[in-house]
């Protein structure tokens, strides 16, 4: 008797009448009695101090999200950011150009000396190693910086706020407020921001959050944006304000590409992932003394090495195909000619040139390479140039190759929106294990790249 | 700090960063003895804890869901190895996002020979929460009261006597910033392990009436599947309408599934540790 | 330069040949796929209404069908036939009765649709008046194990967001225990069910008092001659033949706000409440999380923080800082601390203040009956 009372399905059976005879919600039942319990242990564990020391994270609080200061307050926390990367990483990539340029001269005479053919010297040290050597010093002395100071305000407990404070905006439209906490993860890496959306519990908002993460530029993205910005935004400036100027540029673009979050992210849940907001519950940490050694080890360490590691694991391959487009030669011009003249008609329509496209083209590994490859494409097999400063570089740019403002506009319009690196991509599928999320995740910023720029140099054109 | 129940030489031994016996063993733990599961509210430490401990870098931050992956890593104690498993926070083992269910799930079915349950000392009510659903489950936790030098910031004593008497399992006091107490910690999680300190795990009342329908059913679990170790715990997930354990029942899969799921989710989180942060 | 263009139309030719007759992905294949699935969800729709019908034992025909679905009469009788030959129905003298597999097929269709319903409901958020839309095309789309599976994160729910009952996975329904409210016990909180719409005099008289499907009411008073209701706006009187034709039941679902308390949004900011309840509106994962970070009845919890927007807003609880939309702060229910929640008083003797008015409504009531 007893035996055939306890078969599984007995067992359901039984379950489901009594869950179904217990009035109320047994989760309600359950819970609030978990937590009486706990309360009556809390109790008798805790005791109280008299003088309530809340009130210091309240009081910061009310300012940080004030009406009045909230948002500017936070745009003015990332310009501060970025204008201390700014002015800190000018002088130290300098350095480091001009050192590692001279040691690929000096190992390059080594080499001749030795008798070494000019192939060698030229597809390892011209190639490979200055490929390196770009990637080094446009890279790492801005991620030196940003992230340590990006990570203190991680540790305050700042970013929960941020996402306070902006839920509304993505409410509206039709996402969740903690796809911001994600597009903060996403200035250090996009995989890493996209991978971070898992914070976020309703699936449909967490789709957005994960196919729009690529709007935010991530560090392989924003060394390109501070060239740009402080040769041809800072130049007008008086030298005291022009890295200010050049900040001030770079959080615009920063901005552009949070408007663009915004609009996509609405786009998507009119078309293809319609669908109510969902519940929001976001818990405000109180805000906690950063603790400096730590964060120095791991954003020094752990992020600026391990992501520079992978821009040079992409930069040598990259240095080397490079070189070898640029030194091949057909019909009395190189490879990377043919490449840049095929696609110049499509890089002149959006405001840019054929060698920028190229450089697109071959930095789909990783973004870190977009720069470097410019400049080898665009100072081919001339092997004297050393560019060492932000003057020479533009003096290259502006002088030799025809940059004009429009260039720089929608080359930082252009890098802001452009297609996600194939690791992005990869952490899409990863994640979504959908063929058409990850397809509509690498190709709706690619077109969003392409119809803005191409507004903007067809306004351009007609206007100036 | 309110209490420390450890000895004066233990903790003028914690305060100095050679551990006498507790040696990191970062990611190296291709052989282990003892299992050890981090499990907690977000935003308590357990990835602070776990970096002391292993002396591994894992990311932390101060925003809730900072972790959103399994991190695993080592360390050894009086000769024996042990694998630490750090994961995502959780509020409750009831609901389920997707980073609370990989921390749901290594709890159910990954079978942690210890599991420390790492609090907040300056949110106890919340935290005690999650430890009372935690020692529902399993009766091998030691309670980690972290952040005290946050609460003592904030006016808050906590008696963590007070709280392992009421919870039935050890509570140690902890800064895991500057490793206080952490050795403590790891010599309590041995001891549990071993038997040497019993724990008798307090379980909350639940309502009347859900009672006597966890009565009726106990008794019928027990009569199916003898040796279950902890059928009031079934119960309660097929009153809740479990899917997961529904099926497991139905198949007659109880104990397999648990294997099986343990291993899956093992080669997932090794390619983690492996590639490093998140 | 002839020879080209030929070239060219031949390609194109079979580029759209191809386009056309491709296994699998053609545009032929794809229309004669989509008809089949058009056909199914006639078939699935015609299964329900036969099957709504039964349930109020009345018989379906196929001029039913046919009003019901949309269809031309014509479509209809073929739409008939063409399921009596699959033996998903049988006809006796024109009344439609479902086959075992028919009402197998009908209840997993119903089914379906109220559990997406449910879903749609607590889990997406959907507003009450899109989900009967979204769910008529999702119940086609469901099988069974996905079906079940929903059913099982969702709790196993008795009831759709209207409050009907969702037919159980072996197909039983649980019994519609609605009654009459004539039937009520005074004092009980009602919940409406169902509206008998004939005859139409009555129905519109119980459409004019407001009363709806899902509104709860309060049965104040029950006498032969007088049925005192209040639905939480203002009190009516009916007729005990009018209120005989109206079916409530013992779940409320009240969207309503309780009596005499605030909801969470309504706090200033700076002032502490205590949690009494999370509204029934407020279910699912939303619930559960709530729950989860310690919402629950008897907590303490105060306004705290503003954002720039003024949504969401912040709140401090049980020691931590949780921040919440509105929408969701509209779902709990505080009362200030200290304070005890009173109910409304209301007298019996109500009911007899205008014995005119009784009069009038029961012959009003009479006369419709006679008429119809
Ligand atoms: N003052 C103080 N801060 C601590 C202590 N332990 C951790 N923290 C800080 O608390 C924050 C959260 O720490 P984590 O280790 O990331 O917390 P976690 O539990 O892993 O969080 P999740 O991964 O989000 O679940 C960080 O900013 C830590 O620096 C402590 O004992 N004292
Ligand atoms: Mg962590």
């Amino acid at each position: 008797m007893s035996k055939s009372l306890s078969t599984p399905q007995n067992i359901l059976d039984r379950s489901d009448q009594l869950r179904r005879a217990l009035d109320g919600d047994f989760r309600d039942q359950v819970v609030s009695s978990l937590y009486g319990e706990a309360q009556r242990i809390a109790e008798r564990a805790v005791r109280r101090d008299s003088s309530n020391k809340w009130d210091l994270d309240q009081r910061i609080d009310r300012i940080v999200t004030s009406p009045v200061f909230g948002l500017p307050m936070m745009i003015l926390i990332l310009a501060a950011i970025f204008w201390v990367t700014i002015l800190g990483a000018n002088y130290p990539s300098a350095m480091i150009a001009s050192a590692l340029f001279s040691l690929e001269h000096q190992a390059a005479l080594l080499f001749e000396s030795w008798g070494v053919p000019d192939w060698i010297t030229g597809f390892l040290w011209h190639g490979v190693f200055r490929g390196l050597a770009w990637v080094v010093s446009v890279m790492l002395p801005p991620m030196a910086i940003f992230f340590p100071m990006f990570t203190i305000l991680e540790d305050l407990g700042y970013l929960p706020r941020v996402a306070f404070n902006m839920d509304w905006l993505f409410r509206k439209a039709g996402a969740h407020g903690k796809q911001a906490l994600s597009m903060a993860m996403g200035f250090g890496c996009n995989a890493a921001g996209i991978i971070a959306t898992r914070v976020i519990d309703s699936p449909r908002e967490r789709l957005i959050a994960i196919l729009t993460n690529n709007f935010v530029p991530c560090n392989g993205r924003f060394p390109t944006l501070i060239m740009l910005a402080t040769i041809f935004v800072a130049v007008d400036f008086p030298p005291v304000f022009a890295s200010i100027a050049a900040a001030g540029a770079v959080v615009g673009v920063v901005l552009i590409g949070v408007v663009f979050t915004l609009l996509s992210s609405w786009m998507l849940a009119q078309t293809m992932l319609q669908g109510e907001a969902s519940a929001f519950t976001l818990e405000l940490p109180p805000y906690r003394r950063p603790s400096i050694l730590r964060i120095l080890y791991t954003s020094l360490i752990d992020r600026t090495i391990f992501v520079l590691g992978r821009a040079v694991m992409t930069a040598i391959p990259a240095g080397a195909v490079i070189w070898i487009l640029a030194n091949i030669e057909a019909g009395g011009t190189s490879l990377a000619q043919h490449v840049a003249s095929f696609l110049d008609p499509l890089g002149y329509a959006i405001g840019l040139d054929g060698v920028i496209l190229l450089a697109y083209v071959i930095a789909i590994p990783a973004n870190e390479i977009v720069v470097p490859t410019l400049m080898m494409v665009y100072l081919g097999a001339d092997l004297m140039t050393e560019l060492t400063s932000f003057d020479e570089i533009r003096a290259l740019l502006v002088d030799q190759q025809g940059w004009t403002l429009l260039t720089a506009v929608n080359l930082m319009l252009f890098s802001v929106l452009h297609n996600p690196c194939a690791t992005t991509i990869l952490t899409i599928w990863r994640e979504t294990r959908s063929a058409r999320w990850t397809t509509i995740g690498a190709l709706m910023p690619l077109i969003f790249a392409f119809v803005v720029t191409f507004l903007v140099a067809t306004l351009w054109r007609a206007l100036v | 700090m309110s209490q420390m129940p450890s000895s004066q030489s233990d903790r003028n031994c914690t305060s100095c960063s050679v551990h006498a016996h507790l040696a990191q063993m970062g990611v190296s733990i291709g052989h282990y003895d003892y299992l050890v599961a981090l499990a907690g509210n977000p935003n308590t430490g357990k990835s602070s804890v776990f970096n002391a401990l292993t002396g591994l870098k894992q990311h932390v931050g101060n925003w809730t869901g900072k972790t959103v992956t399994r991190a695993e890593g080592g360390y050894q104690l009086q000769g024996k190895n042990y694998k630490l498993v750090d994961l995502p926070g959780t509020y409750s083992l009831l609901s389920a996002s997707q980073d609370e269910e990989i921390a749901r799930n290594f709890l159910l079915f990954g079978r942690p020979d210890c599991t420390i349950v790492v609090v907040d000392a300056t949110a106890l009510e919340r935290n005690l929460n999650l430890v009372l659903q935690v020692l529902e489950i399993t009766e091998k936790v030691v309670v980690c009261v972290n952040l005290m030098d946050e609460a003592g910031r904030k006016g808050l004593e906590v008696d963590t006597r007070a709280l392992s008497r009421d919870l039935g399992v050890p509570a140690i006091p902890t800064v895991a910033r500057t490793k206080e107490g952490l050795h403590e910690l790891a010599r309590t999680a041995a001891g549990v392990i071993s038997g040497e300190i019993e724990t008798k795990a307090k379980r909350a009342q639940p309502p009347h009436e859900v009672q006597k329908a966890l009565d009726e059913l106990i008794p019928m679990i027990d009569a199916f599947a003898p040796g279950l170790p902890n059928a009031r715990w079934v119960a309660f997930r097929l009153l809740d309408g479990d899917h997961k354990v529904r099926q497991a029942l139905l198949s007659g899969e109880l104990a397999t599934i648990e294997a099986a799921q343990t291993t899956t989710d093992e080669r997932f989180s090794r390619a983690i540790s492996i590639h490093g942060s998140q | 330069m002839e020879n080209s263009w030929t070239s060219w139309l031949f390609l194109i030719a079979l580029a759209v040949v191809a386009l056309l007759f491709w296994p699998k992905t053609g545009l032929f294949v794809a229309i004669s796929r989509w008809r089949e699935l058009r056909r199914r969800e006639r078939f699935e729709d015609a299964l329900k209404h036969i099957l709504a019908w039964e349930q109020r034992r009345q018989d379906a025909t196929p001029e039913s069908i046919g009003g019901a679905l949309g269809l031309v009469q014509s479509s209809a009788l073929s739409l008939v036939a063409d399921m009596e030959e699959r033996d998903l129905i049988h006809s006796t003298g024109g009344a439609l009765k479902l086959t075992a597999e028919g009402q197998r097929l009908a209840l997993h269709v119903v089914r379906a649709h109220r559990l997406w319903e449910r879903y749609l409901a607590d889990d997406a958020g959907v507003p009450m008046e899109r989900l009967h839309r979204a769910a008529e095309k999702a119940e086609h789309q469901l099988s069974s194990e996905r079906i079940d599976a929903l059913d099982a994160h969702l709790g196993h729910p008795e009831r759709d967001p209207h409050g009907d009952p969702i037919p159980r996975a072996d197909g039983s329904l649980e019994k519609d225990n609605a009654v009459p409210l004539t039937d009520w016990p005074v004092a009980d909180i009602a919940w409406v069910t169902h509206i008998e719409d004939e005859p139409d005099v009555i129905f519109h008289q119980i459409l004019s008092t407001g009363l709806r499907p899902g509104k709860s009411v309060r049965v104040i008073e029950n006498t032969p001659e007088c049925l005192v209701i209040d639905d939480g706006v203002q009190e009516h009187r009916l007729v005990p033949v009018v209120a005989a034709n109206i079916q409530v039941a013992a779940e409320p679902v009240n969207t309503e706000r309780p009596v005499g308390l605030r909801s969470l949004s309504e706090l200033a900011k700076g002032e502490a409440a205590e949690v009494v309840e999370l509204g029934s509106m407020c279910r699912g994962f939303s619930r559960r999380r709530l729950l989860d970070l310690g919402i629950t009845p008897g907590t303490r919890i105060e306004a705290s923080l503003d954002n720039p927007f003024g949504d969401p807003r912040a709140f401090r609880l049980r020691g931590t800082v949780i921040a919440l939309r509105k929408d969701q702060g509209d779902q709990i229910w505080v009362r200030s601390i200290g304070e005890k929640t009173t109910t409304k008083d209301l007298s019996a003797s109500d009911c007899y203040t205008n014995p005119e008015e009784i009069k009038r409504t029961a012959e009003n009531a009479a006369q419709g009956i006679s008429e119809a």
